[in-house]
């Protein structure tokens, strides 16, 4: 219970001479909504979803909602984001597409294409997960340890690509958290398509973004995998080529504290070129942590959007570790509570800003 | 001026504060530079302390009324030591209630946690050159980070009874009592010391009572024999402190959690355990877990009324709350202070005292005394409503 740290909802701080004006898309864990707010807070529109979300919604170029939603027929509900449906929603509400498969897990990425990049839990054969380390033996998921497999589906449902990681990674190349459950081995929780059609995938467990070459399925460039980062989510694409990460900062390595950061990296060189960790000298920089869930964006003016999820607040900071604008998830799912002191879950899967230029807004009609 | 977090940092002071459950009294902490303060129940300051070395840990008001200190000489940098071996002190200090020296003692290598005696003796624990594992022992030595040793070498903890005379008259030196394969350190910790004691207890039997952080457990160490008698709480806690025995004999522990092999949420609690079955008995989590998480530091106080005062160091916050885990009090450092190279609003930890404490005897506790700390950090200066801020 911390009164001081979770009572302030809502809007908390907007500098609007320097935030990237626009619209802030954000899909809280519980209460199956995703909602649209404004600069000063006030919510535009709201989503109800079909189903409670598994992961973080976005607004696609036509104007429609893009979500994974939480099916009943989920093989494996207790893996962390399992879905098991998408779902695109017209601003109405309807349901204008849909795909299901008991295996999905976390949010699927709309390609240029048309096409839907999805991950799926795929099983990792036992003469491969006996040579995974780390982890307690006899954590696995009822013996069983999952892994991941990306694949590109076409609106009808047909699989056009597919890419299994334990066929293309090796147990002894990617070194394992220690101290996380071996339920899971991988455990990716994000892939995107790049403008040259390769795969760029964040794999949790391993500490380890990725860059897939769409043809050959060959890892191009991983980092993180070294303790660079710590179960890190959201990578991105810069339009200058580097990877933006937020790196959660979660089982960090020989470090008894927990911070969390965004970092760009120079893939090609390397190399870290710009991090937000907080002010310079590290004034109060233990405010910014959350374990799980979040998600990062650079914004056209060269702000970045951090979504720190386990808070529920969402934060835009200058390129000088300035903060621009502030605020924290004021639409809880729980119902109202019965004492003041009492807290509620206000977390958050992720953000997005939408800048008034971009397609999906002005479709929308708003 | 820039801000990591307004929303995580604008509340200060007393911010919530149930006048009928509370235990009422006086709470005493200091954050990491040369104040310590007294506060009441509503944030008023009633004492302060000026002290000449800033904390190295903690310290505590004594049933004379004096208060020990242990005190920073050289940080862990200028000793030439890695960032591990932060808060190391070098001094115990004790002072009465103007600040006056009235005793002080060396305590090289002194690291988180000191302990007053009833004798009047002073136990603390250090991080020592002597308690160095031997080759052999550190090589059997399971966990930890490989390779991660300072200069090739596991740095064992100590721990010393100092009396009024500041001579040594009982050591311990865990590496020849601890098991290097079942007290074994967390595989994320670094090698760089083992089991790295942080907190000190001595039973009603004499005994004492250690929290081994790296080593995931606390022990009970036969104060005659230096042998273990218990090991307690192994799988249940991770990177724990504070561990104390309780009036009903059960030990309660402030399981921080960091490091849980979890795929998460963070989450702090504090539990008690029955030492005999080393089953947990009772425990407080927040309504949502991760709203208290402290990874390091932190400690937690049982009162005679059976609220539980606990010290959320990693957001410098004071809390208390009922037997049922209801909220009663919590307060919001508003005191800056530098530790592991932060500026920080972090206090290692925090006591309450009740007014019928010996140790207040007799002393003026009116926040009068101190007009211009009050007028600055005392209630009416923090807000009690906030409103955002648009430019």
């Amino acid at each position: 219970m911390s009164f001081a740290r979770t009572r302030i909802k809502g809007l908390v701080f907007c500098d609007s001479r320097t935030a990237f004006h626009g619209l802030t898309l954000y899909t809280p864990v519980e209460g199956s909504s995703a909602l649209m707010i404004d600069l000063i807070g006030e919510r535009v529109h709201q989503w109800k979803l079909p189903h409670e979300a598994a992961d973080t919604a976005r607004l696609l170029p036509n104007g429609n909602l893009l979500y994974a939603g939480k099916s009943k027929n989920a093989a494996l509900p207790d893996l962390e984001c399992t879905g098991g449906l998408l779902q695109e929603l017209n601003p109405a509400g309807d349901v204008v597409w849909e795909y299901e498969d008991q295996y999905l897990h976390h949010a699927p990425f709309r390609m240029k294409n048309g096409n839907t990049l999805v991950m799926k839990w795929i099983e990792v054969p036992g003469s491969t997960a006996s040579k995974v380390k780390g982890g307690e033996a006899g954590t696995e998921h009822e013996g069983r340890m999952w892994g991941d497999v990306i694949q590109e589906i076409k609106r009808d449902g047909r699989v056009i690509w597919e890419w299994i990681a334990h066929e293309h990674m090796k147990p002894e190349e990617f070194h394992r958290c220690a101290l996380c459950p071996r339920d899971t081995w991988t455990h990716g929780n994000s892939c995107k398509e790049l403008p040259n059609g390769d795969i760029l995938v964040s794999f949790a467990k391993i500490n380890t973004v990725a860059i897939i070459e769409k043809q050959s399925g060959k890892i191009l460039w991983h980092w993180g995998t070294g303790g660079e980062l710590a179960h890190q989510h959201a990578p991105s694409y810069l339009p200058n080529g580097n990877i933006l990460i937020y790196d959660n900062g979660y089982h960090p390595q020989g470090l008894a504290l927990n911070f969390s950061r965004v970092v760009e990296v120079d893939w090609k060189k390397g190399e870290m070129v710009w991090s937000y960790e907080g002010p310079e000298g590290g004034m109060l920089k233990m405010l910014f942590f959350s374990s799980m869930l979040s998600n990062c964006q650079r914004l056209p003016n060269g702000n970045t959007l951090v979504c720190e999820g386990m808070t529920g607040r969402i934060f835009e900071v200058s390129s000088f570790q300035t903060l621009v604008w502030e605020y924290v998830n004021a639409f809880p799912g729980k119902e109202t509570v019965s004492s003041p002191s009492e807290s509620r879950s206000c977390t958050v899967y992720g953000a997005y800003r939408y800048g008034y230029d971009y397609p999906g807004l002005s479709a929308m009609k708003l | 001026m820039s801000q990591v977090s307004i929303a995580k940092s604008a509340y200060k002071g007393v911010t919530y504060y149930d006048k009928k459950k509370a235990a009422n009294g006086y709470t005493l902490f200091s954050t990491y530079n040369y104040d310590v303060w007294l506060i009441d129940m509503e944030g008023y300051i009633v004492n302060h302390w000026r002290m000449p070395y800033s904390p190295g840990s903690h310290q505590w008001l004594l049933p004379t009324g004096n208060m020990l200190h242990a005190g920073m000489i050289k940080s862990h940098e200028e000793m030439g030591l890695p960032v591990e071996m932060t808060a190391i002190g070098g001094v115990l200090v004790e002072v009465d209630w103007d600040s006056n020296l009235t005793w002080k003692a060396m305590a090289p290598y002194s690291n988180h946690d000191i302990r007053p005696m009833n004798n009047g003796h002073v136990m603390y624990h250090s991080y020592n050159p002597e308690g160095i594992l031997p080759d052999e022992v550190a090589k059997k030595m399971k966990g930890g980070l490989p390779g991660t040793e300072f200069e090739g070498q596991v740095w064992g903890d100590m721990v010393h009874e100092l009396d009024r005379d500041g001579k040594v008259v009982w050591e311990w030196k865990a590496c020849e009592h601890l098991d290097p394969v079942k007290d074994m350190s967390c595989m994320l910790e670094k090698r760089t010391l083992w089991p790295y004691v942080n907190a000190l207890w001595i039973c009603k039997d004499g005994n004492v009572l250690m929290s081994l952080r790296a080593a995931n457990e606390a022990i009970k160490v036969d104060y005659k024999t230096g042998k273990i008698i218990s090991r307690h709480g192994k799988g249940k806690i991770f990177h724990q402190h504070d561990a104390r025995e309780l009036d009903n004999g059960n030990i309660m522990i402030l399981d921080n959690g960091n490091h849980r092999p979890t795929y998460g949420p963070n989450y702090s609690r504090v539990i008690e355990l029955d030492p005999k079955t080393d089953e947990i008995v009772w425990e407080y989590k927040a309504d949502f877990p991760s709203d208290f998480y402290t990874p390091v530091c932190a400690g937690a106080e049982r009162m005679p009324n059976g609220n539980t005062v606990i010290c959320d160091s990693w957001t410098g916050r004071i809390f208390e709350v009922t037997y049922e885990g209801e909220l009663v009090w919590e307060y919001v450092s508003p005191f800056i202070g530098y530790q592991v190279g932060m500026a920080t609003t972090m206090m290692w930890r925090a006591h309450r005292y009740l007014p019928d404490y010996p140790g207040l005897k007799g002393k003026d506790l009116d926040p009068g005394r101190f007009p211009r700390e009050n007028r600055m950090f005392g209630p009416e200066s923090f807000m009690k409503e906030f409103v955002p801020s648009v430019f």
